[in-house]
């Protein structure tokens, strides 16, 4: 029988240690794992095929003005998994030179010193909608800037409401300071009674912070603490949207059947109002229904004034080892200056830009008739909150963890409230 | 002369030949050996380490002691993965074996069988996420199941993917669909070595075909049946990529979150790759006391021949 000894084993062995350490240290100094190099950008983002054709046309504009930078796109179809690759690439010096982030992530990543600070770049940050830029500053520099946005108006759908026998408008009622939640809720009431749904909300930070913020509550304050549990507005407010949602008025659109979505409802006209984007015009056009039977309002308050609500929003960030930061940096403005915000969303665009100067994009096609409202939300509205954003998946965690269980009764809405102050207590404590 | 001088030699010097031998063995092995160093030795060590500290993929991990086992041993989420884990393998598994028994019995005997093995097999060669994909079809609430439901029973349209035991069941039920093939090819291979000597034997002893399959088949398949059963248990308590595509967000009210599932989402959603290795420890001890008690069983149920 062949044996070794303790020395032809120890060189063995040795070798093996050598090539195993020498793997994470080549992968470490190759910065952005090789991907890129010199006049060449890579980039990603997430989306479907039909979110990401938004893209065709400034590709091709920014390639016919630069055509010493060669662009590399690589998208991922899921925002979550979008956000898992992008943080593995990052952690192991392998990411995109620019990539999108979401609100829900982009101020747990500029933490961990992986992007450039963006002073640089040839796009200022005057120019962008200020109440969106605070989650994306860290010890005072700058590491993103946001796309676009998306403020969540209300579509309604007018056949919807006259089958239920209203006949308010509520584009009118806001404009008159007369849309308030109690008038909103008696329209969900008679859309139920008439075999209807009420009203459709994503489960997501935007939708239980604005609950709260429209109805007169605090979410955190100025310090970033949590204090939505000790503002009674905001405690009142999350019962009566969970004594709706228990009802049936209100449905969260995550959890409707596929086939049955959001969207299908709204174009079926058996929806009332769903809390949806810009991207739902497409969703209405492609439908081929009547445009003119939907418009938008702001949503309703406590005392029918308007009162900001979140504004979901992506940012564009730059690596701090992209290989041609120059050529990132370029690619990073021509991205995000009005022209390219026009680009990317005129005609059927998906979002509001969130560049001064390009507001024409939302209001030249004349629809919805409230188009206006998209960009009121936008200007008084408020990005993710910094303090929930700096921990990865914690606005997930308190939507589907804490609110959903709210919503479908199994906890009242101070206890919710407070396991979720105990819940940002404790992670933001670590 | 020379010739047998040289064999001479070769004769007089084995050690030599062995010694050469060693080196040549230690450069084949070499690749694997580096293999599993890298990809699982390294790594595994790697979250082991990882499990005492708090770390988030980036900087320097931060060691905690045990305060990531004390928070995963506590966590109703970790609680509730073990249990779903858990009804998957338990319902899987002998059922996914008993259909394959079966099945297998019937295709030993028939005419044909070639083709009615690939119908079964082509879900073995099937990527998860595809079958995943085409059920999360098939099971929506106006998919193909709940329209034929309501068009012949007059059963309202049930999205079995939209409730927690459901969608847990919906899972079940793929997972024993798309491992049927593998298992029916392994139990035909098993059929196929049992001597037909045995079963004539049994045959003029008076024992009927029920007789002959409880009685001779079954305990000479035993071994095999054991060996599966003990690959089909650490496959389930491993399922991830079904529920990953097939149900969103672990499901209803977690109803579909698996351990493995858990671990993906500490480590790679959350960045809590400290917490994430406790979870992947704890599947590791489960994993092994569970195959301990595999192991123990089969002592009074697996039959080895001689």
């Amino acid at each position: 029988m062949t044996s070794f000894t303790r020395r032809q084993f120890g060189g063995f062995a040795g070798l093996l240690a050598t090539a195993a350490v020498a793997g994470p240290i080549l992968t470490a100094c190759s910065g952005s794992g090789g991907q890129s190099s010199m006049g060449k950008v890579v980039w990603s983002t997430w989306g479907s095929p039909e979110d990401l054709k938004s893209f065709d046309r400034f590709e091709e504009a920014f390639k016919a003005d630069h055509a010493d930078i060669e662009l590399v796109f690589q998208p991922t179809p899921s925002y979550s998994e979008y956000h898992s690759k992008l943080l593995t690439q990052l952690s192991t010096g392998t990411a995109p030179d620019v990539f999108y982030i979401g609100d829900d992530r982009v101020a747990s990543v500029i933490r961990n010193d992986v992007l450039m600070p963006i002073e640089d770049a040839a796009v200022k940050e005057e120019d962008f909608a200020k109440n969106v830029l605070d989650i994306a500053r860290w010890e005072g520099k700058l590491y993103a800037l946001p796309n676009d946005v998306n403020p969540d108006t209300l579509w309604y759908d007018k056949e919807a409401l006259a089958a239920a026998g209203i006949t308010e408008d509520p584009a009118e009622l806001a404009e008159n300071d007369q849309w308030t939640t109690e008038v909103f809720f008696d329209m969900t009431s008679k859309l139920v009674a008439a075999g209807l749904t009420g009203a459709v909300y994503w489960n997501y930070w935007a939708t239980h912070d604005g609950f709260m913020t429209t109805n007169g509550g605090q979410v955190y304050d100025a310090d970033g603490n949590y204090v939505a549990h000790t503002d009674a507005n905001s405690v009142a407010a999350m019962e009566a949207y969970a004594e709706r949602f228990q009802a049936g008025e209100l449905k969260l659109a995550d959890l409707l059947p596929e086939g049955a979505g959001s969207e299908t409802l709204l174009v079926t006209h058996k929806l009332g109002f769903l809390a949806a984007g810009r991207y739902t015009i497409g969703a209405i056009r492609g439908a081929g229904v009547d445009e003119n039977l939907y418009d938008i309002v702001r949503w309703p308050t406590k005392d029918g004034k308007a009162a900001p609500t979140g504004v979901a929003a992506s940012y564009l960030a730059v690596n701090a080892k992209a290989a041609d930061p120059e050529a990132a940096l370029t690619f990073f403005s021509a991205f995000l200056d009005a022209d390219g915000q026009r680009l990317r969303l005129e005609g059927q665009g998906n979002a509001v830009p969130s560049i001064n100067g390009a507001d024409d994009i939302v209001l030249n096609g004349d629809y919805p008739a409230h188009a206006q409202t998209m960009l009121d939300m936008r200007d008084m509205g408020y990005s993710n909150f910094a303090t929930e954003a700096a921990v990865p998946d914690l606005s997930n965690q308190i939507a589907v963890e804490y609110m959903q269980p709210l919503y479908e009764g199994k906890k009242d809405a101070q206890t919710t409230l407070d396991e979720v102050a105990a819940l940002v207590a404790e992670k933001t404590q670590s | 002369m020379t010739t047998a001088a040289a064999a001479g030699t070769r004769k007089a010097s084995p050690r030599g030949w062995r010694e050469k031998d060693k080196y040549w063995g230690m450069f084949f092995v070499a690749p694997q050996a580096l293999g599993m160093f890298l990809f699982t030795l390294l790594p595994f060590a790697f979250a082991f380490f990882l499990a005492f500290t708090e770390w988030n993929g980036f900087g320097m991990p931060r060691i905690i002691g045990f305060e990531n086992f004390q928070n995963q041993l506590t966590s109703p989420l970790l609680g509730r993965a073990i249990i779903n884990t858990l009804v998957i393998a338990v319902v899987t598994v002998p059922i996914g074996l008993f259909l394959a028994i079966i099945a297998a019995t019937v295709l030993n005997k028939i005419k044909g069988r070639a083709f009615y093995l690939v119908l079964f097999f082509a879900p073995v060669v099937t990527s998860a996420v595809a079958i995943a994909l085409i059920w999360q079809q098939l099971l929506r609430a106006d998919g193909v199941i709940s329209g034929f439901l309501t068009n012949t029973f007059g059963i309202p349209p049930i999205d079995w993917l939209g409730h927690p035991w459901l969608a847990l069941m919906a899972v079940c039920l793929v997972t024993v669909w798309s491992s049927l093939g593998l298992n029916i090819v392994i139990f035909m291979a098993g059929l196929q070595s049992i001597s037909p000597s045995v079963l004539e034997a049994a045959a003029i002893d008076g024992a009927g075909p029920v007789a002959r399959f409880f009685k001779v088949v079954l305990p000479l398949l035993s071994p095999i049946v054991f060996y599966q059963s003990v690959v089909a248990f650490i496959s389930s308590l491993q399922t991830f990529d079904l529920v990953f595509v097939l149900v969103n967000n672990a499901g209803p009210d977690n109803g579909t979150r698996t351990i493995v599932y858990h671990i993906y989402d500490l480590g790679f959603a959350k960045s809590q790759f400290g917490l994430s290795s406790a979870a992947s420890i704890v599947l590791l001890a489960l994993t092994l006391v569970i195959t301990a008690i595999q192991f123990g069983a089969q002592k009074k149920f697996v039959h080895y021949e001689g």
